[in-house]
Order: structure tokens, then sequence, then C-alpha cells
């Protein structure tokens, strides 16, 4: 009677909270829209690995569930007197193995290898193409964003300092230069699928190149204290024009705005290249 | 084989010297497997409150939540919250899955399946309990002190472990209560891998050792080589806590050191990626040796099994680089722990075609132990196989830090190994208690048990994947994750049904251990390793004469047995 009563509630909630909304079980299960132009690489992994893995467990739920089924003992009273040492033993379980490991380890190992060289970790050549440079630091529990200003230079009086509000252009290479002022975070941009940790004493670096404009989330995902779970910022994707438009008034207001004599505007640092 | 003589002492005659302070590893065995299901309760109510803030985040907990939290009318607070997933993850690796499968199995299963009388030291053995039982204590405790208990997560990183982010004793008092288990757990891990080198009856070669053996030895060795490298990260932590050193607090505007955040993750994950082993190799080896009792057949490739065991050992030492990759690891190092960490599933695809191999063509019982072992099988297939993508440097950049790596690791260290324990629980149940535990019940339980953490594991895949990441409070602030408000609730209801279907368990464990009249007989499953030789419960001292042993702990169904289909290891195997 209890059990019935605690499904019903659960039916009740769960499919009323459902029907609400007019999404489809799919959808609902599908990671964040990909607005960048390499995190479909990650997206295209993760697919080829579910499907590699749904071929092995398939073979994994055909030889556990067809053998229970086939050798029970009342169907099968005789078991086959064996300790799989025979040369033909040996050679299946070797060639499963090695199956495995060929077909989809290396596989999947070589893929995200390059994708991580070629890609993630080849960060543009500041020195021949033109990137966009955000200095983040990250603390209990916000997120603080600076641009470089009208100057160019980082830890001036004019650059563009803001709070958990992230703006950026699409089809633009962005390079994030992340250090922590307090406790270990982590900068994760779920529609880009990338994330780094932003690490007190040390700089870490990520870059992403979007795609689409609208209004994304920016996430802590590394545990950092009781409020981690409101550490969050709002990602701004502009195209071209409009981020040049904010990027003029936010330069012209920081020159205006900003107080020269506080110490805590100059929390940024010379760009390492 | 063994290296000296075992003598035969009195038996203890007086309650204290008999339960409490017992120098007898079969006493000491149960001891730790009631300290380990106390210890479950604890840390599955705690799974149960974070599972509710989940998926009713600002509802107040039902029954008991009043009386926890008045101070919110029973709504679990946030800070609360951080401290309960932290004791969460101790609590069950360290004090409910350690005790369970290393020191309960651990304790029981060495001396009788490899034909001892006891272990070689056996006051280490109980100075090993009752380390635990004042490191239990400790952590319990910190519950208790102003600020609550440690609330940094089980990984517990520095800086937020120091001073900067966690300043009340909770804190300190959980680094010294796992040092001191790191002490209870060495001693014990010593002690295992020189009774099994020693004391092996006579005959008794390693490959003649159960499987059940094998995984023990093999986890008693990472744990003698791995928990003083986690004994030294936390001491360095208590230093930097207590004495002001430095040790993982760099320079940065709100913090003061010389030292990195980041020395601290490498020696904790040198210790926690062997550990995730440690927890499964006992469990691995219960299954392989199940597997093989009830399918009624020899285990197929057991040398075979043990050798994949034994090199996934080593590899283990060599992979942890892959919990760190969004430290931004240079390329170099992230292809050889990648490389490396996808080097485990040859091994792995050994067991399992082992494993399939043995119940192949066998004749197969359902017993409760078995279904408990067919169990592990298919979870540990699929948390084994959802660990390539965290193993694969860009899969991991989105997944990593989500419930994906939640219900990973959920998959093979809570599922497989509680699974495994379970089977073990039902299987030994008889030697240690001297009654059978009710097989309608366990079967009930193995059912709802595995709908249940189906639909709690998986569905946190699913819901990481979605983008949910892990350790908040109350996803729903974010507007992209409120379309998984639903299947939130669903993880939760299945984790409310798990919980219920542990009742079972312990109503059955305890009825079988205090109530139950009808003794069970010295062989009740009808296997012949050196354990079911002897009468049931184990007697004082285990084996009057120590056996020699004549064939493996495998032979089943030989054709020229004649009257029965098991054969004692301590026979020859018979010829036609």
């Amino acid at each position: 009677m209890i059990l019935s009563y605690l499904t019903s509630l659960f039916f009740t909630q769960t499919w009323a909270k459902t029907s609400t909304s007019d999404l489809s079980w799919w959808q609902v299960m599908a990671p964040p829209e990909d607005i960048s132009v390499n995190g479909h690489l990650i997206d295209w992994l993760f697919y080829y690995t579910t499907g590699m893995n749904i071929f092995f467990f398939v073979l994994v739920c055909a030889g556990l569930f067809g053998f229970s089924f086939l050798y029970y003992h009342k169907r099968h009273p005789k078991p086959y007197y064996t300790y799989g040492n025979k040369k033909i033993h040996v050679i299946i379980a070797t060639a499963i193995g090695l199956a495995v490991f060929l077909a989809v380890d290396m596989n999947i190992t070589r893929i995200s290898n390059n994708d991580y060289t070629d890609v993630f970790a080849n960060f543009p050549n500041e020195n021949e193409e033109e990137v966009l440079r955000v200095q983040v630091m990250a603390q209990q529990w916000m997120w603080n964003f600076r641009y470089a200003g009208a100057d160019g230079v980082f830890n001036t009086e004019d650059d563009v300092i803001t709070m958990n509000d992230l703006r950026l252009p699409i089809n633009k290479k962005i390079v994030f230069q992340i250090v922590s002022k307090d406790v270990i975070h982590s900068f994760f941009l779920p529609n880009a699928r990338q994330k780094v940790d932003a690490i007190p004493g040390r700089l870490t670096r990520m870059w992403v190149e979007l795609v689409k404009p609208g209004n994304y989330p920016i996430v802590c995902a590394e545990m950092c204290g009781t409020f981690h779970y409101r550490m969050q910022a709002y990602l701004t994707v502009y195209n071209e024009a409009d981020f040049a438009d904010w990027m003029n008034e936010a330069e012209r207001n920081a020159v205006k705005e900003n107080e020269l004599e506080n110490a805590d505007l100059y929390w940024g640092w010379k760009w390492e290249l | 084989m063994a290296f000296f003589e075992q003598h035969i002492h009195d038996e203890p005659k007086t309650f204290l010297s008999k339960y409490i302070i017992s120098y007898d590893h079969k006493v000491i065995g149960k001891q730790f497997l009631w300290y380990g299901i106390f210890f479950l309760g604890v840390g599955g109510m705690m799974a149960l409150m974070i599972r509710w803030a989940l998926a009713y985040p600002g509802v107040a907990f039902p029954v008991i939540g009043k009386f926890i939290f008045p101070a919110t009318q029973g709504v679990i607070p946030p800070d609360t919250y951080a401290m309960l997933f932290s004791m969460h993850g101790t609590i069950m690796i360290f004090y409910a899955i350690t005790p369970i499968l290393i020191g309960a199995f651990g304790n029981f299963c060495i001396p009788l399946l490899i034909g001892a009388r006891d272990m070689v030291f056996p006051t280490a053995n109980m100075l090993s309990f009752w380390f635990a039982v004042v490191s239990g204590l400790i952590l319990l405790i910190s519950l208790f002190t102003p600020l609550g208990a440690a609330a940094g997560g089980w990984t517990s990183y520095p800086t937020l472990s120091t001073m900067v982010g966690s300043p009340g004793i909770g804190q300190t008092l959980w680094c010294l209560a796992l040092f001191v288990l790191g002490i209870s757990s060495t001693m014990g891990a010593v002690n295992y891998i020189t009774t099994i080198i020693t004391l092996r009856a006579p005959g008794m070669g390693y490959f003649d050792m159960p499987l059940t053996i094998w995984g023990l030895w093999l986890t008693a060795i990472l744990n003698a080589i791995f928990l003083p490298v986690l004994g030294a990260g936390l001491l360095l932590l208590i230093f930097d806590r207590v004495f002001g050193t430095t040790f993982f607090l760099a320079g940065a505007a709100a913090t003061s050191g010389t030292g990195d955040p980041v020395l601290f993750q490498h020696v904790f994950w040198i210790f926690g990626h062997p550990e995730v082993y440690i927890l499964i190799l006992p469990a691995w080896g219960i299954v392989s040796d199940l597997l093989s009792f009830f399918a009624r057949k020899p285990a197929f490739g057991a040398k075979a099994t043990a050798l994949a065991m034994t090199s996934v050992t080593v590899l283990s030492t060599l992979v942890y680089g892959h919990h760190m990759f969004t430290t931004q690891m240079s390329p170099l190092l992230t292809q050889t722990f990648m490389t490396l960490t996808m080097t485990i599933s040859i091994p792995s695809a050994i067991f399992f075609a082992n494993w399939l191999g043995t119940i192949w063509k066998g004749s197969i019982q359902f017993t409760s132990p078995m279904l408990f072992s067919l169990g592990v099988v298919f979870v540990f297939g699929l948390g084994g196989l959802t660990g390539l993508y965290l193993g694969t440097v860009t899969t991991d950049l989105y997944l990593h830090d989500t419930y994906f790596v939640v219900g990973h690791f959920h998959y093979t260290m809570a599922a497989s190994v509680l699974l495994g324990g379970f089977a073990g629980t039902y299987f030994w149940m008889p030697k240690m208690f001297g009654t059978m535990m009710n097989e309608f019940w366990a079967k009930v339980h193995f059912w709802i048990t595995m709908i249940g953490l189906n639909g709690v594991f998986m569905g946190m895949m699913i819901v990481g994947f979605a983008g949910m990441h892990r350790r908040i409070y109350n996803p729903f602030v974010y507007e992209f994750l409120e379309r998984l408000i639903p299947l939130n609730m669903f993880i939760t209801w299945s984790a409310i049904l798990m919980g219920f279907a542990q009742i079972i368990f312990v109503i059955n464990f305890v009825h079988a251990v205090f109530f139950r009249k009808e003794k069970a007989s010295a062989n009740p499953w009808k296997v012949g390793t050196l354990e079911w030789t002897i009468p049931s419960p184990a007697p004082h001292y285990n084996f009057k004469e120590i056996p020699v042993v004549k064939c493996g702990p495998h032979e089943f169904g030989n054709p020229a047995l004649v009257g029965r289909d098991y054969q004692y290891q301590t026979e020859e195997v018979a010829k036609a």
C-alpha cells in the first residue's frame, strides 16, 4: 500500500512536470546546444564511443542473458568440464581483449589525442592572428572578467571590467587566461563543451571560437564552498557589429567610471604570451 | 607451505575477550561486517537526503527532516548539503565498502580459504579493527563540531580544505580520521599479504588459491603501498591547517604561500586511482569464484583471470593523471595517461570473456549469491565502458565534474562493489554465523536493488551528459537545467526504492544471525574450497588438522566423479 502511494506520488509529480514542458525525452537528454566551432568534435567522439560501447555491451548482455537462459541447470544438467585453457579458448579470450583494445580504445585515444593537440590545446598564435583576450578571475562565488580596454594593455585604468557578465563576439578566436583568488574553481562553458580549472597561484588558459549569438550559462564546475551552486555567470554572444557597439560603449564608460584610486581595480596581470 | 607451527590456544571465555577485544580473525571479520553495515546505513541515509535536495529543492525532508534540521523546518540548508555529500563519499568509500569487502571478507576468508588457523599477526588484526573504530568515532564526532563536518567533497582539494575555505575543526578531524583509518588499513594489509604468502596450506600453490584470495591479496598490496601516500598528503594538509605551513597554499589575491594546491591532487590521486581498484578487486575475485561455483563448472581461464587482475593492479598505479585533465596538463602527459588508462581495457576484457566463458555450457543454479554475481557482471560492464568517455581527454573536458562522472564511479565503485559484497555475505553466511539467509527475500532484495540502482546511476549519467554539474545544492537555479527536474525526481525515487530494498536485507540478515533456529549444514552450497570441509559455523581455530591441498578450488562437473559433482581441494582430481 505504501509502495502504491509512493508510485502514485512519483508518477503524478513527474508526469505533471513533463506535460508542462513540450520537450521530448531525447531533447531533455541531449546536451546543451553547441555554439562553438569545435564542440562538435567532442560530441562526435561521445557518440562514436557510445556506438562502440553499445555494440560491446550488447555482446556482454547476449552472453549473460543468453547463457543464463540456455544453461539453466534444469535445461542443461550436465556442465561441460573444461578449464578454458585449450588453445582455442585462449585465442578467443585474447582476440576479444585485443578487439576491444584496438577497435575502441586505441581508436578513440588517437582521435581524442589528435583533437586535443591540434585543436583544444593548440592555442592561436597571438602574434600572427588577431584574437580577443579576456582575463578571468574566479572567486567565492562569482566570476570577474577583464578586457584590455582601448589601449590594449591589461591592468591599466581603462580596462573594461565586468562581474558575472561575459560578452563575446562570434567568428573570432577568444583566448582566456584564468586565475583564482581563493579556492579552486572551474570555468565551464557547457555550450562550448569546455572547462578548465581556475587555480590559485597558477594561470590556466582556454580558447574558444563561437558561432551563434544568444544568451548562455557559465558555471563553476569545481566544488568551491557552500554557494558553489550559485556561482553562475551569464554569457552573451553578439554578432560582430553588435559586439563592436557594446565594446565601444563599455570602453567609453570604463574611462569615465573606473575609480582610479581604488586598488581593487587592478586585479589583472600582464598578459602572458 | 606453512612456515611455522600454528598453535592452538584455549577458546576465550568472557564476553569481552570473545566478542570485543578478540584476536580471532572470524570475530574480527564479523566486527568489520557490522561496522560496515552500520556506516552503510549512515551513508545511505545521507545519500537519500542529497537526492531529496536535488529533486525537491526547498521542500522539507520527509518524516525525520524536522528533527534533524529544526532551524529550517526540515529543509536541508546549503552548507549542510555540502557536508552531506562530502561525508557520504567519505563514509561509503572508507567506512562502508572498505570494512565490508576488505575488513570483513579479508579477515574472514583469507585464513579459511587458504587452510590457516588464523592470521599471522592476530594482535595487529585486533588493533586494525579498533583503530577503525577510533577513526569512525572521530568522523562521527566531527558532525557535531561548531562549524560542522568537512564540506569540501570527499576529495577535499586544497585550498578549499585549508583554512582559506574551511575554517571549522571538522575538516581537521576529517583528515585525522582518515589518517587513523590509514593506519588501520595498512596494518590489515600487511597482515593479509604475509598471511597469504606464509600460511597457505601445504600443497596450495598461488594458482590453487581461490580467486577471492587473489583479489584480496592484490588489494592488500595496493593498500600497503598507497595508503601511506594518502597519509602523507593528509598529514601535510593537517600541518597547513594547524601549524600554518603552506604546502598547498599558493600566492594569490586572497591566499599567500609558496606551495601548490595541485600538489595535493597529485598525492591524492596517486592513492585515489589505485583506491578504486582496492575496492573492486575483492569483488572481482568473489564474483570469479561464485560464477564457477554456481555454474558447476571450473572457472574458465582461472590463471588468466588471476594474471589479468595482477596486470590491472600494476596498471592502476600508472594512470592517475586522468583525474586531473582539467587542471590543464601538457598534451604530452594527457597522451601518456590516456594511453595507459585505455590499456586497462585489455585485462578487463579478458575477465569479461572468462566470466562469460565460465557460465558458458555450465549448469547454472540461480541462488542468491549467483544472482548478485551476475548482477556484478552487468553493472561492471556498464561502469567499465562508461569510463572510456572519461579516459579520453576531449570528452573529459565536457564531462569532468558533471553527474556523468558521478554515475560512472557509482556503477563501478558502489553498484559493483555492493553487489559483490552482498554476494559474498549471502554466500559465506552459513560459515560465518551458522545459518542461512532466506533465499526468497534475498532474491527480492536482488531484483529491487538492481532496478533501483540502475535507475539511479543510469539517470545520473543522463543528467550529467545533459550538462548538470556535480555538488550543486539546487541545480534549478540554472535555467538550462530546469528541463532535468523530472529526471532528477526519477533518480530520487529510484534511490528511495533502492533504500527500501536494503531494509529487506537488514531484516533478513538480523533474523538469520539472531533468530533462525535451523542450523546450516557444513557445506550447503556443495562447493569444494577449504572452508567447506569444516563444520558451520567455522570452529575455534578453524582446522583441527591443517589440510593438505591436492587440487584447485574450482573442481566441478568432472565426468570421472561418482555421486557428487564437486571435489574438495583436499582430494586428488578424479581420473576416469
